[in-house]
């Protein structure tokens, strides 16, 4: 949203446009090395740009690694997990910031403390337990052990916070139950941040590779990150065509950057800011 | 009014937040039981056996044997010390330009959309691409950064490969990768700052700069603070960069943290034992951290403390 | 905190540790009555690209001799990556029935599973067509529990455009490794190269040198393992090896590197495995030759690579199991794969077999490959292996950027290793 301000920043903007090609930079490599031969690959001096387009690097991705397969996987766990971790979140959320109860500190507590364990370290002993229950190779078995996220959590609760205590109160007064607040005031008023954390919650669903890779076997159950793995080492010196499997892997997460982006941009200049 | 409050532990609540708060925070704690407390107590348990992953060994109880061998690891000292380097260098950075860009971001510039893309862009780039194109550009014989010092009149530099270098190398690698999550959180609050607060500044005469360090700094307090915790917490699980980049540990083991540490130990070693009371101590580490940064935040912070 | 939740806390943790320790079982496969019907097999292979498709197509033909054996196929990744699932799936029980990987034998022999031993007696087998060497690959405790199948070694290649340009003749290749350090300057002086020599795999070619010396690395000590490679044959192959970086031959610290160099065509030789030979053949540009490694004392290489192994341990399944095995390792079925893959084949007979006697003929490099296979070997294995890599690594490095001396050094791994040996 624009500050309204008399002139155009324009050192901001030159400066922001000088880190930005540093941003992308490698990006830009990386198409470009995606359609590079073998021989422009290991070239020395270094090639930027193909000495010709080899289209050819797309077709072999995915006669290397069941490719579409991998990235229907990944959609699907990405957007399931990404949906219940976000429900989860934002019920828990809102009693964090709106109720009172008993053994509150020591929940936040608790939540906190989640946050601190890598995935590596509860690798085993989740595992034993996923198997033990007969869920190794299934989608349940990959996605719901990765549906806690305090950083969600608290990411809500950061936003929900700032929604000013006039709303609640006024809604209270019209005799609206909790869960009628949450559905028709709090709701309503954080679209950009449910938007941010949704995002945020597919991105790390769509990236997570540690834990799907050990739990899945069999290739039909398999999810981008640990197919893209599987193709460096297939394809250890055909450099090009695992940056052809990259530039296809970042395409939807792109596409919902996108999607939300907008989705933050509109409910901001619709709501009308509250005084 | 005794049907509308319950006293619990002394306390006075109202009887209908409790209800909707049981139901609202249920499936959250079914999650946290599952999910974490009861690996986290497996996990407990080991750290103090001799589990082996490898190894068929008589399972036993060994006391604090494991942390006694921490303590006196030389290797688990490098991961200490590279981990608390790593972190701190990567916070401050990393926060700092977030916060730099994000607020020239929300100002009056042309092209917003493609250069909040642009930040945010190698955020989506999966890992195993990502690491191996910087590889490429650490190479010091042909990669680009040695043919930009080249040009800027500077010496080589040995990169991943040396191990002055190594821990760097990595923490810009990390800082390019993981700035635009940053970028997007303080955006967020910036925008959550209504422009009315903004406008009644400008007409009371206020600078651009009284604006900043009085109105959209202080009001940015609950994002920053959320930032730095899960920066914390974040640069202290860091593993897959180190992992990808220098899969033994770097040179003289001077890009190992303590999550390397820790997988090299219950999957190299298979000493699960061991790899389970490092988890513990990095677990009490990253908890005592956060405790001092609350307190240093204690009355501005929206946590719920 | 107050009290009366840190009691909770206690309580709960009792509870659940207690029920948890009760639970600590390493999770037997049930021996359940099996119904009638075709024994199904769980098959995962560490075999990538080629190698893993040439694997599948046969192991997909003897499925079709066998209807009463139902396979379940399935790439499991990394060496590394299948090693760690290997591993979780036995804590469960869902672990695979057969498994080609690397060390295998710590899944089998290291778990007490020694069944491969007697299964080797069957009068369809001929263990002793196997190279010595390999079969010690697939050994633990000096027992067979595994067999060798994706074999491979390191091969010197070097760059033919470095070596006319320096003015050398390789028709004589050196013997020695002093011999080979001369030829590798000079490489750098006339040749233009920026770099004589360097290894993609340090960890591997330093067991070579220290066998060549006359160093075995490790030996057993009634029930123990004992290091060895820090005794005086292996200080002095550490030794050399500081001189490979003092002489400004070898770069210090760069093996990750080494392979990029090698194909940009800026170094002279580069020991890597034989498994390079199918991809990098007709993709460099130079032209790509390849010698016998030289050696110390004898000539002698350290064997690489996955073997197969059988980890169920239900009787029936082993039974169809073997049936398998034997059929991929029969000498044609695993000399074909080999060709096919850039692996080695590991039956002597196999330089009757006319396919090889084929691909020898016509592949300088190929050929020089196969030569050394008359002195592979394997070292002993044993539960720390892993360890011990990364702690050569860890040497090899400080030697390398003369951090420690090499008799210090050596000295520092041995003890090391000794401390991660004790349980």
């Amino acid at each position: 949203m624009a500050k309204k301000r008399k002139h155009t920043n324009w050192l901001g903007f030159v400066l922001l446009t000088a880190g930005s090609l540093i941003m992308i930079f490698p990006f830009v490599w990386m198409i470009l090395s995606s359609f590079k031969t073998v021989s422009d690959v290991y070239a020395y001096p270094p090639r930027w740009i193909p000495s010709h387009w080899e289209f050819d690097n797309y077709v072999k991705v995915f006669q290397m690694i069941p490719f579409g397969r991998y990235y229907l996987n990944s959609i699907y766990t990405s957007v399931m997990q990404t949906l219940m971790e976000i429900t989860i979140c934002i019920m828990g959320a809102y009693a964090f910031v709106a109720l009172d109860f008993p053994g509150k500190k020591m929940l936040n507590s608790l939540v906190r403390s989640t946050m601190f364990v890598p995935t590596i370290v509860t690798l085993i002993p989740m595992y034993v337990m996923v198997s033990k229950a007969h869920l190794v190779d299934t989608y349940a078995g990959i996605m719901l052990p990765q549906i806690l996220s305090a950083f969600t959590l608290y990411l809500l609760v950061s936003f929900f916070s700032t929604i000013p205590k006039d709303l609640f109160d006024s809604a209270k007064l019209d005799g609206c139950g909790y869960y009628r607040i949450l559905l028709n005031v709090v709701i309503p008023n954080s679209k950009s941040s449910i938007s941010t954390a949704v995002m945020f919650a597919f991105l790390g669903h769509w990236k997570s590779y540690t834990w799907p890779l050990i739990i899945t076997n069999k290739q039909q159950y398999r999810t981008l990150p640990i197919g893209m793995k599987y193709l460096v080492q297939e394809s250890s010196s055909e450099y090009q065509v695992m940056m052809a499997a990259s530039v296809m892997a970042i395409v939807p997460v792109l596409v919902v950057y996108m999607i939300f982006e907008k989705q933050l941009v509109k409910s901001i200049t619709l709501t009308g800011m509250k005084a | 009014m005794s049907e509308r409050k319950m006293t619990i532990g002394g306390k006075l609540y109202d009887k209908e937040q409790l209800r909707a708060a049981t139901v609202l925070l249920l499936p959250l704690l079914i999650a946290i039981l599952v999910l974490f407390i009861f690996p986290v107590f497996r996990v407990v348990f080991y750290s103090f056996s001799n589990y082996n992953l490898i190894k068929r060994n008589d399972f036993r109880i060994i006391g604090l044997d494991n942390f006694t061998y921490l303590f006196t690891d030389v290797k688990f000292g490098k991961a200490l010390r590279n981990t608390f380097t790593f972190a701190l260098s990567k916070l401050l950075l990393d926060t700092s330009i977030a916060l730099v860009v994000a607020l020239v971001l929300d100002t009056r510039i042309p092209l917003r959309h493609y250069l909040r893309s642009a930040y945010f862009a190698p955020v989506v780039v999966p890992i195993v691409a990502s690491s191996l194109i910087w590889i490429w550009f650490f190479d010091p014989g042909i990669g680009p950064f040695n043919q930009i010092r080249a040009f800027l009149g500077l010496k080589p530099s040995q990169w991943i490969y040396g191990e002055k270098t190594a821990l760097f190398s990595i923490v810009l690698f990390s800082i390019w990768k993981g700035v635009g999550y940053n970028i997007v959180l303080f955006l967020s609050g910036l925008q959550n700052i209504p422009d009315s607060y903004i406008e009644a500044a400008q007409v009371d005469g206020a600078t651009n700069m009284q604006i900043l360090w009085k109105i959209k700094l202080p009001l940015l307090r609950p994002i920053t603070n959320f930032v730095i915790m899960m920066g914390i917490i974040n640069t202290f699980k860091v593993f897959a960069e180190v992992n990808v980049m220098t899969p033994k540990g770097g040179p003289l083991y001077s890009t190992s943290l303590i999550v390397n540490y820790i997988y090299e130990q219950a999957f190299t070693n298979g000493k699960m034992g061991r790899a389970c009371a490092a988890s513990i101590l990095l677990f009490a580490i990253i908890y005592l951290l956060t405790l001092i940064q609350n307190r240093m935040n204690a009355s501005k912070t929206i946590d719920v403390e | 905190m107050n009290m009366k939740r840190v009691i909770m806390v206690l309580l709960a943790s009792a509870i659940l540790m207690g029920v948890y320790a009760q639970g600590q079982n390493e999770g037997k496969p049930a021996q359940s009555v099996e119904p009638t019907g075709p024994v199904k097999l769980q098959v995962w292979y560490a075999l990538s690209g080629a190698s893993g498709q040439t694997f599948v197509g046969q192991a997909q033909a003897f499925a079709k001799e066998h209807p009463e054996i139902e396979l379940e196929l399935t790439y499991s990744g990394s060496y590394a990556d299948t090693a760690t699932k290997v591993s979780a799936a036995l804590l469960s029980g869902t672990a695979p029935d057969v498994a080609v990987m690397a060390a295998a034998q710590l899944y089998t022999g290291g778990q007490g599973n020694f069944e491969m031993e007697s299964l080797v007696k069957d009068k369809d087998f001929d263990i002793n067509d196997i190279y010595p060497g390999m079969q010690q690959y697939g050994m633990f405790s000096n027992r067979i529990c595994a067999l060798p199948y994706g074999i491979s070694t390191q091969v010197l290649y070097y760059n033919k455009d470095i070596i006319a340009k320096s003015g050398i003749d390789l028709s004589t290749p050196p013997k020695t490794w002093d011999e080979f350090l001369k030829i590798a300057k000079a490489t750098q002086q006339k040749g233009g190269a920026e770099y004589g020599f360097d290894t993609s795999d340090g960890v591997w070619l330093i067991k070579s040198m220290l066998s060549q010396n006359g160093n075995s690395i490790v030996e057993k000590k009634g029930d123990k393992v004992n290091p060895t490679f820090n005794q005086e044959s292996g200080v002095q192959v550490a030794t050399f090896w500081k001189k490979l970086v003092t002489e400004g031959v070898m770069p210090a610290g760069q093996h990750d590197n080494s392979e990029k160099k090698f194909l940009a065509g800026n170094m002279a030789f580069i020991a890597a495995t034989s498994s390079r030979i199918s991809k990098w053949k007709g993709n460099t540009s130079f032209a790509l030759g390849a010698i016998p490694m030289p050696g110390f004392k004898k000539q002698s290489l350290a064997l690489g690579g996955n073997v197969i192994s059988i980890i169920t341990t239900d009787k029936k399944k082993t039974a169809a199991s073997w049936k398998l095995v034997k059929y991929m390792m029969q000498e044609p079925n695993q000399s074909a794969f080999a060709l096919a893959t850039g692996y080695l084949p590991v039956h002597k007979s196999s330089v009757n077999n006319p396919a090889v006697k084929e691909k020898v003929a016509g592949d300088p490099l190929y050929k020089v490959a196969i030569g050394q296979l008359d002195y592979a070997w394997a070292y002993l294995s044993f539960s720390e292996m892993g360890t011990m890599d990364n702690l050569i690594w860890g040497t090899l490095d400080e030697i390398e950027k003369g951090i420690t001396e090499p008799k210090q050094a050596m000295d520092k791994a041995a003890s090391d290793l000794l401390k991660e040996m004790k349980d």
